[in-house]
């Protein structure tokens, strides 16, 4: 047995003080690598500079530059379209949101980098926790895992199977092909998939959907679910004969139903009509009301409702408009004059839904209703068309229009500098971060995003943990700790079954890529498992293939660089990550096993 | 298709007109069986629903709201009973309730007073003084009764479409200008009319259930969604709030119902 040196045994309770404060959680994880950053180069483990090179990494410029590429596609819709189609075919159901999203994602992350992936759709992924009410917490790791799972379906979805062929050349082994690895890929996410599906409602935590917390408080929630949501509905062809007239404000009378947008012959669209509209036959109507109001209103007047909004489905959308509460000013010029006064359909083409006064809601009859200064309005409308609203400060917006505008005519600038900078890694292999930076760079200078949003866009609890967490990749490696557990470990072994020996490897590769970074743990251990293979009878390409897998096989810790982004977001606590990730670690190396012994034929 | 109210002075045959302008139109004729159906959805004794609508409210009564809720009941069975349309109504305050439905053609039926004093001396074989000082005061408690409540003098033909003097026009005559009337297309009912009697229905049964748990609030009803008016305090309101959840789905046409506290209250609330 190798003599353990002073420096290791403090590497290894430096580790072991990480995972400790990640359990135990008495500060918050990036606090815990900023601890790590601060305290290795005083202990002398690493230098001043290594301490904190982690920031001028590849991975995590990289990381910044993908998060601003994600919230550029995201300003222009793009992502949204992808991911319509995808609920599409999911409904409402949480189980096919998350099958659908996730295998969308870990089929995308396959071919790019997984945290690319996941942060492309992490905004899209919170809309869609907003609309469905599912609580983001049981969306985002599902997802997240199956990006990092989808990194192993092909050898260009993670940094540690494009490095594998590179680490092979020295032993003379026959190198991978792109899809070799499929197979245990398609297996690995097609089972933590299911598992997620199955056992979602163990390992996962049961948090609240993400647009109570984010958009609106308590007490705008309740009425908010009073009021309902938002319903497209078609009148029929003789809908104005012989019959008394229809109104705007009569469907409000009768049903309780906000007309925000119609159709009018032949083709325009009115976005919150005013309230002496007639309602014509054959037209579109997007409603704000209860389903049950909306059921009562489709009988009596023999409209038909559609299952998802289809002519107003743009406007309507989350990201285009919403939902805000606004309260009169002091001194407002709208107190003492009633909603129909005011009218704000006309002036500023947006609907108001009901009024809040001393802890009382008022949805009927609230044109007639005198303001005073401290009552809220329930107000529906664009967010261009709030934020006009807004800065004529007579109301004082207590939501935040937190959505931004949509710029949709930039989506072929986002889409043209994401193709700029794929095609830059893929033929011309320039550095990833180089790469990504180009791209996110050149969504700035095209106005896709301004510098202010896109440094808005960054998630800086993500930044610090991985650049605090990489000088102790960095200490673990320099002072031969990792070189000593894995000589240790594979020493303790000793001669055994090659499947044995490989899953022993894959523990191993996974204890490793919990702590060190993925590439740091398959650099080290493919000459190391390769060695034991041969000296084992075993297949050494198998060993090293294990190793390439499994230094993905990193659920435990939110350690890996999509865990530690969707950890914010999702308000995970490390402890969420243990519970799922032991299950998914556990099942990921079964999986990979059984996989390599049926089509390998180890 | 209409609902015909008639309104009438003790003795001045707004009865008889009421019986055969019904049997001429085929209309039902309604006037006590309105107290009989209260009495029994409410529970409560006829005489007393009875020396309701007879008596104009004491100040005592006023503060208890005794009577008041008795004569809420009998709007309610009233409102409820004149949903099923071709109804000839002759009974106390129909014109004012349906102030404000188009297809109803309130009547008030006059006679001469001494016309009217004849007949009580004959019916009741009493001397003619005797006679003029009990009409007298039967007409001076109506008018008291009807101003106490609805702030209104019964006496205005302001509140009516057609005041009939039966003097020189005969009851025959009366009924010819009702039932002429009747047929006027202005009194056809519409979709909306219609819906304002349902309306003034529903009010009427909320405004009984929240009566009944001794609370007087006053109700509008616009379709089914109902809104209750009050100037109670936030216990109360939280009170008033525990009871209309208990009528969710219990009060047929009700569809929404909600609380406006310390805003003025509409002139149409019951």
């Amino acid at each position: 047995m190798e003599p353990l040196t002073t420096e290791m045994i403090l590497v290894m309770m430096m580790i072991g003080l990480a995972v400790f404060l990640f359990i135990v959680e008495w500060v918050r994880v990036d606090v815990v690598a900023i601890i790590m950053m601060v305290t290795l180069p005083l202990l002398h483990l690493v230098t001043a500079k290594e301490a904190f090179v982690g920031f001028s990494s590849n991975a995590v410029i990289s990381i910044i530059a993908v998060i601003i590429i994600g919230a550029g596609l995201d300003k222009t819709g793009i992502i949204n379209k992808l991911v319509t189609p995808v609920l599409r075919i999911a409904g409402n159901s949480t189980s096919r949101v998350i099958i659908a999203i996730s295998f969308t994602v870990a089929g995308i992350s396959s071919f790019m980098q997984n945290i690319g992936a996941a942060a492309l759709f992490l905004p899209a992924i919170q809309r869609v926790s907003k609309t469905l009410k599912i609580p983001i917490s049981r969306l985002l790791m599902p997802i997240g895992f199956s990006a990092i799972l989808g990194g192993t379906m092909t050898l260009v979805g993670s940094s540690p199977l494009i490095l594998l062929n590179d680490l092979m050349v020295p032993f003379d082994l026959k190198p991978f092909g792109l899809f070799d690895v499929a197979p245990i890929g398609i297996a690995l996410v097609t089972s933590g998939i299911l598992c997620f599906v199955f056992l979602g409602r163990f390992i996962l935590p049961q948090g609240t959907s993400d647009a109570v917390e984010d958009k609106t408080g308590d007490v705008l929630e309740g009425v908010i679910e009073d009021i309902g949501k938002i319903y497209e509905v078609h009148t029929p062809d003789d809908f104005t004969h012989y019959r008394e007239s229809i109104t705007v404000k009569d469907l409000k009378r009768r049903y309780m139903l906000n007309v925000v947008a119609l159709t009018e012959p032949p083709d325009f669209k009115v976005i919150s009509p005013g309230p002496e509209v007639e309602i014509q036959s054959s037209i579109d109507l997007a409603l704000f009301g209860s389903k049950k109001n909306v059921l009562r209103m489709a009988k009596d007047e023999g409209m038909r409702i559609k299952e998802e909004p289809e002519i107003f489905k743009n406007e309507i959308a989350e990201s285009v408009s919403g939902t805000v509460e606004a309260v009169v000013a002091p001194r407002s010029s709208l107190a003492g004059k009633t909603l129909n006064q005011v009218n704000l359909q006309d002036r500023f083409r947006v609907t108001p839904l009901a009024v809040f006064r001393h802890n009382e809601t008022y949805r009927a009859e609230i044109g007639d209703l005198i303001l005073a200064v401290g009552d809220a309005v329930l107000i529906h409308g664009t967010w261009s068309r709030l934020k006009i609203l807004q800065e004529e400060k007579s109301l004082l917006f207590t939501t935040p229009i937190d959505v931004d505008i949509l710029r949709p005519e930039k989506a072929i600038f986002a889409a043209g500098w994401l193709a700029v900078a794929l095609i830059m890694i893929m033929v011309f292999k320039i550095q990833l971060s180089v790469c990504l930076m180009t791209g996110a760079l050149g969504m700035i200078i095209t106005r896709v995003l301004n510098i202010d949003e896109a440094y808005e866009a960054v998630d800086w609890r993500t930044i610090f943990l991985l650049a605090g967490l990489i000088p102790l990749g960095i200490a673990t490696e320099k002072t031969g700790t990792a070189a000593w557990i894995a000589h240790e470990s594979l020493r303790l072994i000793g001669d055994v079954q090659p499947i044995v020996l490989f899953t022993v490897i894959a523990i191993l590769s996974t204890v490793f890529t919990l702590v060190i970074s993925n590439v740091g743990a398959t650099v080290l251990l493919v000459p190391l498992v390769v060695n034991m293979a041969i000296g084992a009878n075993a297949d050494p390409r198998m060993a090293a293939l294990i190793v390439g897998i499994a230094t993905s096989n990193s659920f435990i810790l939110p350690t890996h660089q999509v865990n530690a982004l969707y950890m914010g977001p999702g308000r995970y606590r490390s402890v969420d990550f243990m519970k799922a990730g032991i299950v998914i670690s556990l099942l990921f190396i079964i999986v990979m096993i059984s996989m390599i012994y049926l089509f390998y034929g180890v | 298709m209409a609902i015909i109210t008639i309104s009438r002075g003790s003795y001045s045959m707004g009865k008889e007109v009421a019986e055969k302008v019904a049997g001429r139109l085929g209309y039902e004729c309604i006037s006590r069986e309105v107290l009989l159906e209260a009495s029994e959805y409410f529970k409560i004794p006829e005489i007393k629903l009875l020396k309701a609508i007879h008596d104009a409210p004491s100040i005592l009564n006023r503060i208890s709201g005794g009577k008041q809720k008795y004569i809420v009941y009998i709007l309610s069975a009233f409102a409820d009973r004149i949903t099923k349309n071709n109804v000839v109504y002759h009974g106390l305050a129909g014109h004012l309730l349906l102030a404000d439905v188009a297809h109803a053609l309130k009547v008030r039926i006059i006679a001469n007073f001494d016309y009217r004093v004849g007949l009580v001396e004959k019916r009741d074989n009493i001397l003619r003084n005797e006679a003029s000082s009990i009409l007298k005061k039967d007409d001076h408690e109506r008018q008291n009764w009807t101003k106490s409540l609805y702030k209104v003098d019964s006496a205005d033909s302001s509140l009516y479409d057609l005041v009939i003097n039966i003097n020189k026009l005969t009851v025959d005559h009366a009924v010819d200008f009702i039932c002429q009337a009747a047929t006027y297309k202005e009194l056809e009912a519409t979709e909306s009319s219609l819906h304002k009697v349902k309306d003034l229905a529903l009010a009427y049964r909320i405004k009984s259930a929240f009566l009944k748990d001794g609370f007087d609030v006053s109700v509008t009803s616009d379709y089914g969604n109902v809104l209750l008016y009050t100037k109670g305090s936030d216990r109360s309101i939280q009170k008033l709030k525990k009871i209309a959840k208990s009528l969710d789905g219990k009060i047929k046409g009700m569809n929404n119902i909600e609380i406006h506290s310390g805003l003025p209250f509409p002139t149409n609330a019951v």
